[in-house]
């Protein structure tokens, strides 16, 4: 019952965001925090359900971006055109690197998605069709409504959001079916999985593919609000990084997760650099590194874990109420 | 300490962030918004030109009548305003166009700039001068060289900048100017990286030189930020081309300065295309090793006295920096804006547009050394333009050509160290 | 063979070491504790400015400069394994990686803060000039590079192999417990796995800053090698990243000259991948 109190409070906040909060900036801002969301929570399918850190997943966000834009810069088509495009070469793609990667453990693991996707950005950024290291331009002047190019962010708001609803209930879904259970007996024990029958590798491999169709859709997204992309903005290690830090610090593995994380990471870093950028001393960085490592240390498993946790213990009834679990030891 | 109190209170603080953007607009003073790399890679360029942007208000907003024709130097304040001050709202673009578009955008509708003023690379120039046109508002550029930036049939976008077309002519006269005084300019090597302004750069000199009928004999290109470029100049090294153009940020100009004396090899001509040459870390670090280098600059201090040499000592006592091509240029944009701002007379976009396009500076009356300011249909100055200048003591960049503007005569072979 | 391909070999070789140099901090913590770190890069960075500082201040050479920024790097690996690392370490992976990217903003722009975003560089020759050998040309500060890396690499793998304190502390990585329980106190050995680590990466720092340029970023160039070089040595094999080192070095001077140098990162990441493929432990890793 709480938790759908919860839901609904969340739910008329974000559609009243843009109402109560109606600059500009704000609604911009609030379009960026449900844009990141879309990418974290994509993230979060293999990520954090599956417990595969892919540390290359802008490869997926830069299929999307470069398939909207080439969509119009090459066949003077609306970006929009591009999306199913993005989603069938992400897929396509996921399941090329998935299939000899998904199997390296851990580390290894993350070291591949990494190479997959310096390799994507260099390959792109040497390729004069893609527009090379001038990347592509969406439309500058909006032709219609499916250039989807609009002055005032309330309709990026509201497409994202729409977007977002999507995304988390795929994963709802995702989790509480067959494929969900296996993920987590995966993550938990990846051989006692498989002892136990399930077909560990075929489920971690559509995990990816649904996660990289998703994250591609996300990418797509941003190339159209921002009408433009380049090796360095589409594909560059960064962007990965930050998807995975906005799901980590949100909750990994939580379907609010990554909205919690994005919704406070997104804020921070343009307030902080609207406020200390233009100073010069590198400030922001030194505050936004110092939050993340404060939450690293004392809220390892994502800030949401604090609020699963209390449930947790609430609903014990056995005499260890607190069992600290996520905390450092 | 207790988390879930430190969680809440993050949530307010970012809320309460929100809440509190948004500033007023004050009397007499019109702001100008700044977009600029304060972070990154290429920092070193924001702090710099914020160092040039805080002399060039203070040009501005205070008497300086030694800077004689200079326009808005002599009175206080903005005389078409009622010697209104300009004051100017720096933003990092964090060397990310999504970043420069979102400043872009806080800038115009938080901060109610008259202008936008930015944004050094030519991808963060494309996405916010995008937002600048849809809200009616004038964006200068005066340092982005990529072409593509004045043919999109933007209205609201000014260029002051000359852009790799000019230049490339300029190379291909000095080039053959050097030839007619006896050097050897038959095989020419490009090295330039693989970033957009490294390949534009490099296509449209090789370009202009295939015109000529003189196709350049080697292409070199190389990642930027490279860790390493043995292979780069050994491949130069194995060719022995006659003339080497370097299209190179600061970081690969001084790891090629640095390679290419421990692998003992000097090209006769080595001309460098700005960027990286004209940082006055690369000199710093590297000058002894590259004296006779050849860069091209539309900046050259006059003699002591000059409203150029007055400029460059105010800036060095502002930055403890050298004055350089990159932030000269930037200084001047800056000019050109405040003088359409004060010919229009107000802040509204609109008059301030037509102000730009109706501007007509000459020589005298600027800086740098355009041959003056004045813009097409499209946004782009047709008389902005350069020289050539050479790094004869490993100290200081002095002018060479061309003759009329020369303080020397250029010397020839590359002399390294 | 043409002789400026045994010049660009020998030029590969020499900076294969480096990369190695600066990968071996790195290999130990991330094989040893499992532990991810995104500041690694920003670690060799530190390691450069303390070499300048001591440059700028004292006049020193590396003969200075190295030794400081050892002792330096050391104290400041103990600091964050008890600050952070140790809280860290038996979290999941997410966490180390989200502690440790803070961990590099932090580092790297508290000295963009200090320092500014300006270039800075040693100056020339501070080794001593380059020797000619038979037409072969190689840089003294290179040399040295070179030298000093694979001394430091046989003297963690002799430490790790053949000294009692190696012994503790590869029983505290193959098990924490049954190490306490003999009477190790892993807190211990992990700070002092971390201490070495870092005091080599801040050797690693101190001498690549006689031949690269110093800037507040440059952990970002230099960290995504290491990263490269750890994975295809052997996560925690100290030999496995020499190899991989010179290994990637001779082939990115290689690929560089012969195919083009945009091409060379692309070749060294697809070999990489093909390599894991397979032999998905690395060069020297235990599986």
């Amino acid at each position: 019952m709480r938790r759908w109190i919860w839901l609904s409070v969340v739910a008329v906040f974000a559609i009243a965001y843009p109402l109560l909060l109606s600059s500009p900036f704000q609604q911009r801002l609030g379009a960026l925090v449900l844009l990141y969301a879309i990418a974290a929570s994509a993230w979060n399918i293999v990520g954090g359900y599956a417990g595969q850190v892919s540390v290359g997943h802008v490869v997926f966000f830069g299929c999307g971006a470069y398939a909207a834009m080439g969509s119009y810069a090459k066949f003077g088509l609306s970006p929009l055109f591009g999306i199913p495009g993005g989603i069938v070469i992400a897929v396509g793609l996921a399941a090329i690197i998935g299939v000899p990667t998904l199997r390296l453990s851990g580390h290894y693991f993350s070291m591949a998605t990494i190479a997959v996707a310096e390799t994507m950005r260099l390959i792109v950024t040497n390729t004069d069709w893609l527009g090379a290291a001038v990347g592509l331009s969406g439309p500058t002047v909006p032709r219609n409504i499916f250039d989807l190019s609009f002055l005032s962010s309330l309709p990026y708001y509201y497409l994202f959001l729409f977007v977002l609803v999507i995304t988390l209930f795929i994963t709802w879904w995702m989790t509480n079916s067959r494929m969900g259970f296996y993920l987590r007996a995966i993550k938990d024990s990846e051989r006692a999985a498989r002892s136990l029958g399930a077909p560990a590798s075929r489920t971690k491999l559509y995990a990816y593919m649904l996660s990289a169709a998703l994250t591609s859709v996300a990418g797509a997204l941003y190339a159209m609000m921002f009408g433009f992309v380049d090796p360095e903005s589409g594909l560059g290690i960064l962007i990965s990084v930050k998807i995975l830090i906005m799901a980590a610090l949100g909750g990994a593995g939580l379907l609010f997760g990554p909205l919690v994380g994005a919704a406070i990471l997104v804020p921070l870093e343009e307030i902080s650099n609207s406020w200390l950028g233009g100073k010069g001393a590198g400030l922001t960085f030194v505050v936004y590194g110092a939050i993340i490592v404060l939450i690293a240390r004392f809220q390892p498993g994502g800030l949401l874990s604090l609020f699963t946790q209390r449930r947790k213990s609430k609903s014990d009834t056995e005499s260890k109420s607190d069992t600290g679990a996520g905390h450092a030891p | 300490m207790n988390l879930k109190h430190v969680t809440g209170l993050l949530c307010a603080a970012a809320m309460s962030l929100v809440l509190a953007a948004g500033a007023q607009a004050e009397d007499k003073v019109v702001k100008i918004g700044v977009i600029l790399p304060m972070s990154g890679g290429t920092a070193s360029i924001g702090a710099h030109a914020k160092a040039a942007l805080e002399v060039a208000t203070d040009i501005v907003n205070n008497a300086h009548p030694e800077l004689g024709n200079l326009p808005l130097a002599k009175n206080a304040g903005l005389a078409g305003l009622g010697g209104a001050k300009i004051e100017v709202v720096i933003a990092d673009n964090q060397g990310n166009p999504a970043t420069g578009q979102n400043q872009a955008l806080r800038l115009i509708t938080e901060d109610k700039v008259a202008a936008v003023f930015g944004a050094y690379q030519s991808g963060i120039t494309l996405t916010s001068s995008a937002i600048a046109e849809k809200y009616g508002i004038p964006y200068l550029n005066s340092e982005s060289v990529a072409a593509n930036l004045t043919e999109r049939g933007f209205k609201w976008f000014f260029r002051t900048t000359p852009i790799a077309t000019d230049f490339a002519k300029a190379y291909v006269d000095f080039l053959a100017d050097m030839k007619a005084a006896g050097a050897k300019t038959d095989a020419i090597a490009l090295v330039h990286d693989n970033t957009e302004y490294g390949t534009s750069v490099a296509n449209t000199i090789a370009g202009a030189f295939k015109e000529k009928g003189q196709p350049v004999a080697l292409d070199v290109a190389y990642p930027v930020n490279a860790t390493d470029v043995q292979g780069q100049v050994l491949q130069l090294k194995d060719k022995k081309p006659d003339v080497i153009i370097m299209i190179s940020y600061t970081s690969d100009a001084i790891l090629f300065a640095k390679t290419m004396q421990s692998l003992d090899y000097k090209p006769a001509i080595l001309l460098a295309d700005d960027a990286g040459y004209s940082d006055p870390s690369f000199i710093k670090a590297v000058g002894k090793i590259s004296q006779g280098v050849f860069n091209r600059s539309s900046w050259a201090v006059g003699p002591s006295g000059s409203p150029s040499a007055i400029i460059a000592d105010m800036y060095k006592k502002k930055s403890g920096e050298e004055m350089d091509d990159t932030v000269g240029r930037q200084m001047q944009g800056f000019f050109v804006l405040a003088d359409a701002i004060d010919r229009a007379g107000s802040t509204d976009p609109a008059k301030i547009q037509a102000a730009l396009k109706a501007t007509d500076l000459k020589p005298e009356q600027l800086m740098m050394g355009y041959k003056g300011v004045k813009f097409d249909d499209k946004g782009q100055n047709v008389l902005a333009s350069g020289l050539i200048i050479q790094l004869q003591d490993g100290e200081n960049y002095t002018a060479v050509w061309p003759k009329a503007n020369a303080e020397k005569p250029p010397v020839l072979p590359y002399k390294g160290w | 063979m043409s002789f400026v391909l045994v010049q660009v070999i020998v030029g590969g070789l020499l900076l294969g070491a480096v990369y190695a140099l600066f990968s071996s901090g790195l290999t130990l913590v991330w094989g040893m504790m499992n532990i991810v770190n995104f500041a690694h890069g920003d670690f060799v960075m530190l390691g450069m400015y303390v070499a300048y500082v001591v440059y700028t201040l004292m006049g020193g050479g590396p003969i200075l400069g190295a030794p400081l920024a050892t002792l330096v790097l050391a104290t400041v690996g103990v600091v964050v394994y008890f600050a952070l690392i140790r809280g860290i370490m038996k979290g999941p992976m997410l966490a180390q990686i989200l502690g440790t990217f803070g961990l590099a903003l932090l580092l790297r722009y508290s000295v963009f803060w200090w320092f500014g975003a300006n270039f800075l560089s040693m100056p020339p020759n501070i080794v001593g000039g380059t020797y000619a050998f038979a037409g072969l040309r190689i840089e003294a500060s290179r040399l040295l590079a070179g030298v000093v890396a694979l001394l430091v690499t046989l003297g963690l793998h002799l430490l790790l192999t053949r000294t009692s304190l190696g012994s503790k502390m590869l029983a505290v990585a193959e098990d924490q417990t049954a190490a306490q329980l003999m009477g190790i106190r892993p807190d211990t050995m992990q700070a002092i796995a971390w201490a070495i680590a870092a005091g080599a990466t801040g050797l690693a720092g101190a001498l690549i800053a006689n031949f690269f340029y110093i800037v507040p970023t440059v952990g970002e160039t230099l960290g995504i090698v290491a990263f490269v070089t750890v994975s295809l040595g052997g996560f925690g094999s100290v030999p496995g990243a020499l190899v991989a080192g010179l290994l990637i070095g001779v082939i990115e001077s290689l690929s560089g000259y012969l195919i083009g140098a945009i091409y060379k990162d692309i070749v060294v990441y697809v070999l990489f991948l093909l390599f894991l493929s397979f032999r998905p432990q690395g060069l020297m890793g235990k599986m």
